[in-house]
């Protein structure tokens, strides 16, 4: 899941408030907490009431699609819901959606909603949703015990764990694992400790140079 | 809350004195509140261990229970007032927890017009009430309970099926017919629309009996043997895909509308959990002060709360019960992430300190009374910037 935080409703305020008809589109799509039609309607309705306050009074049309991020369905979806015109459309998907709608709609001021975080995974029981994956290009869960070191070591080392593992636990942030004290557990319960003694290379980088791109 | 101030003031009590140990009361309860002191010979109860249900207080055949809300006295008036006001001999008993809105009962019975009552468990109405009822002219009686394996209260349902079966029986010899007293029995459950879902699975984490279930992505499917309509689901819900039947998200909306504008500034609306807070039969709340009572603290939605904000609403107190007092496996009690969620973004928009939680029970009335005038102040002091 693409991980997002809202963004301080002050900032999205400055954003809109050159416009008055203003379109608040949510995403059905993987992004969480889930940001669809009731985020939607609960932004524009706050962004109302800070508006008050600001003397400014905006005309909202709330709308969510599938997924921001895929270009036809948003295309075709973007179609209808901007009919009869919109000075501004307000985003509330990952950082993918308000540039799949940029591009669709290069005269529309398109602005973001949200912040967007890391890929995380939902762990629902304490309320959190972690990075597990840093979409590096090269998955070594293999390697690992299926415990990420990229994404949860704060070095991203390859042949952990560093000095600073401190009784399980990270130096970086005390509060956080050491994810190499996590592997070797992981790799004991396994029974494949030994595979640690290869050593592995420098990580190549070059699996992800930027901007990444897949061609069928 | 500390026990001095609740002392004397508990909604439940027993008068010691005219006890005459026949230990139905302790039978009944389906709490453990109630329990009998051998060596003392006496009956006691541990009003912490109450939930108000009102059960020992129908059953005691020596009027020793008293109890503040819904009192055979209170009931009494208020059928007198209401036979006039609604100008009707037709009266409708409904268990708070399965009752319909005021449609609902015209089609579940076929009365269009009636006397209604609503109750927090019919298993609180004693045998008297109806008598009451059919001495002052009242010719046909309804009653809508709980389905017994949803009663919130245990056995207030089956209870109160059982007493009216008793009393139909003793009415039909005494020639009032063969079903004096008509008995109903229904339950909240939540209803689906699948186009809607995004299949993000929260309904499915969130739900206390495990009735919404997501195989397909997007298509969550709920048994509605194991909904108890608490409607967390609903207000979790991201997409507006869930809704509680006959307690729709639009009915709500509707009604805020409505409070909100018949109001007096500053504007104080309580969505209130219905099993924390019984409202008097009569009660005539102060004009700056309305409220929305749920299901359960579980469907106090967020959006509603910011709905009310944009109507005018200066202030929104939630009051819900403590999780040792949840009727709905603690369903209430997950709605204060979300809140606290809101207060945050509240406080961005600017109107901070207007949005309240507190836990509350019918146990100890005055606590609700005086988070509500505390609430009151604190809004009023923060004086009206909310244009309207």
């Amino acid at each position: 899941m693409i991980v997002t935080t809202q963004k301080p409703l002050d900032e999205l305020l400055d954003f809109i408030s050159p416009y008055s008809n203003v379109m608040v589109v949510g995403c059905d799509g993987c992004t969480q907490p889930p940001r669809g039609i009731r985020e939607a309607q609960t932004l524009a309705q706050l962004l109302q009431l800070g508006g008050k306050l600001r003397k400014k009074e905006f005309e909202f049309r709330v709308n969510t699609l599938v997924k921001q991020c895929d270009s036809h369905l948003t295309s075709v979806a973007l179609r209808d819901m901007l009919d009869g015109g919109v000075d501004a459309v307000l985003s509330l998907a990952c950082g993918l959606g308000p540039q799949t709608i940029a591009r669709l709609y290069p005269d529309v001021p398109i602005f973001p909603a949200q912040n967007t975080i890391f890929m995380g995974a939902e762990e629902r029981e304490a309320g959190t949703i972690e990075e597990r994956c840093a979409a590096c290009g090269e998955c070594v869960l293999g390697l690992t015990g299926g415990i990420c070191p990229i994404s949860r070591c704060a070095k991203s080392l390859l042949n952990g764990p560093c000095g600073g593992s401190q009784n399980g636990k990270c130096e970086v942030d005390p509060d956080k694992e050491c994810a190499w004290a996590l592997i070797i557990e992981r790799l004991d319960r396994l029974g494949r400790l030994s595979d640690l003694e290869a050593i592995q290379p420098p990580k190549n980088y070059n699996t992800v140079l930027r901007p990444g791109k897949l061609s069928p | 809350m500390s026990e001095q101030v609740a002392e004397g003031k508990a909604a439940v009590k027993i008068k010691e004195d005219s006890c005459s140990r026949c230990i139905i009361c302790i039978s009944l309860c389906p709490f453990d509140a109630l329990s009998k002191d051998v060596e003392n010979d006496k009956t006691i109860l541990e009003i912490e261990k109450c939930q108000v249900c009102g059960l020992c207080y129908s059953a005691c055949p020596s009027h020793v229970i008293d109890t503040l809300h819904y009192d055979l006295n209170s009931l009494t008036k208020y059928l007198q007032k209401a036979k006039k006001h609604y100008a009707s001999d037709t009266l409708v008993v409904m268990c708070k927890g399965s009752a319909p809105d005021l449609a609902g009962i015209e089609k579940l019975f076929g009365v269009t017009k009636f006397i209604p009552l609503t109750v927090p468990c019919v298993g609180r109405i004693p045998e008297d009430v109806f008598l009451k009822a059919i001495t002052m002219g009242i010719k046909k009686i309804y009653v809508l309970a709980c389905d017994e394996d949803y009663c919130r209260y245990d056995s207030g349902s089956p209870v109160e099926g059982r007493r009216i079966m008793a009393l139909n029986l003793m009415l039909a010899q005494l020639g009032y017919g063969k079903e004096a007293i008509v008995l109903k029995h229904s339950s909240l459950k939540v209803k689906v629309n699948q186009e809607l879902c995004i299949g993000c699975g929260n309904c499915v984490f969130y739900c206390p009996w495990e009735a919404p279930s997501l195989v397909t992505p997007g298509a969550v499917k709920v048994d509605m043997d194991k909904c108890h309509g608490c409607g967390l689901c609903v207000s979790m819900c991201p997409a507006f895909a869930l809704d509680l039947d006959n307690w729709e998200k639009d009915r709500i909306s509707l009604l805020i509308s409505q409070l909100a504008a018949e109001m007096a500034p500053p504007k104080v609306l309580v969505f209130c959990c219905q099993w924390a807070v019984f409202p008097a039969l009569d009660e005539k709340p102060k004009n700056n002060i309305r409220y929305v009572y749920l299901p359960c603290a579980g469907r106090v939605d967020t959006n509603h709360i910011v709905e009310a904000f944009g109507k005018g609403v200066d202030g929104v107190l939630i009051a819900a019960c403590s999780e040792d007092d949840c009727k709905l496996e603690g369903a209430g009690g997950k709605i204060q992430r979300p809140v606290a969620a809101l207060q945050e973004r509240l406080k961005q928009a600017g109107y901070g300190d207007r949005l309240s939680f507190c836990t509350v029970s019918p146990r100890y009335p005055e606590v609700f009374t005086r988070e509500l005038a505390q609430f009151s102040k604190q809004i009023a002091a923060i004086g009206k910037e909310v244009p309207a």
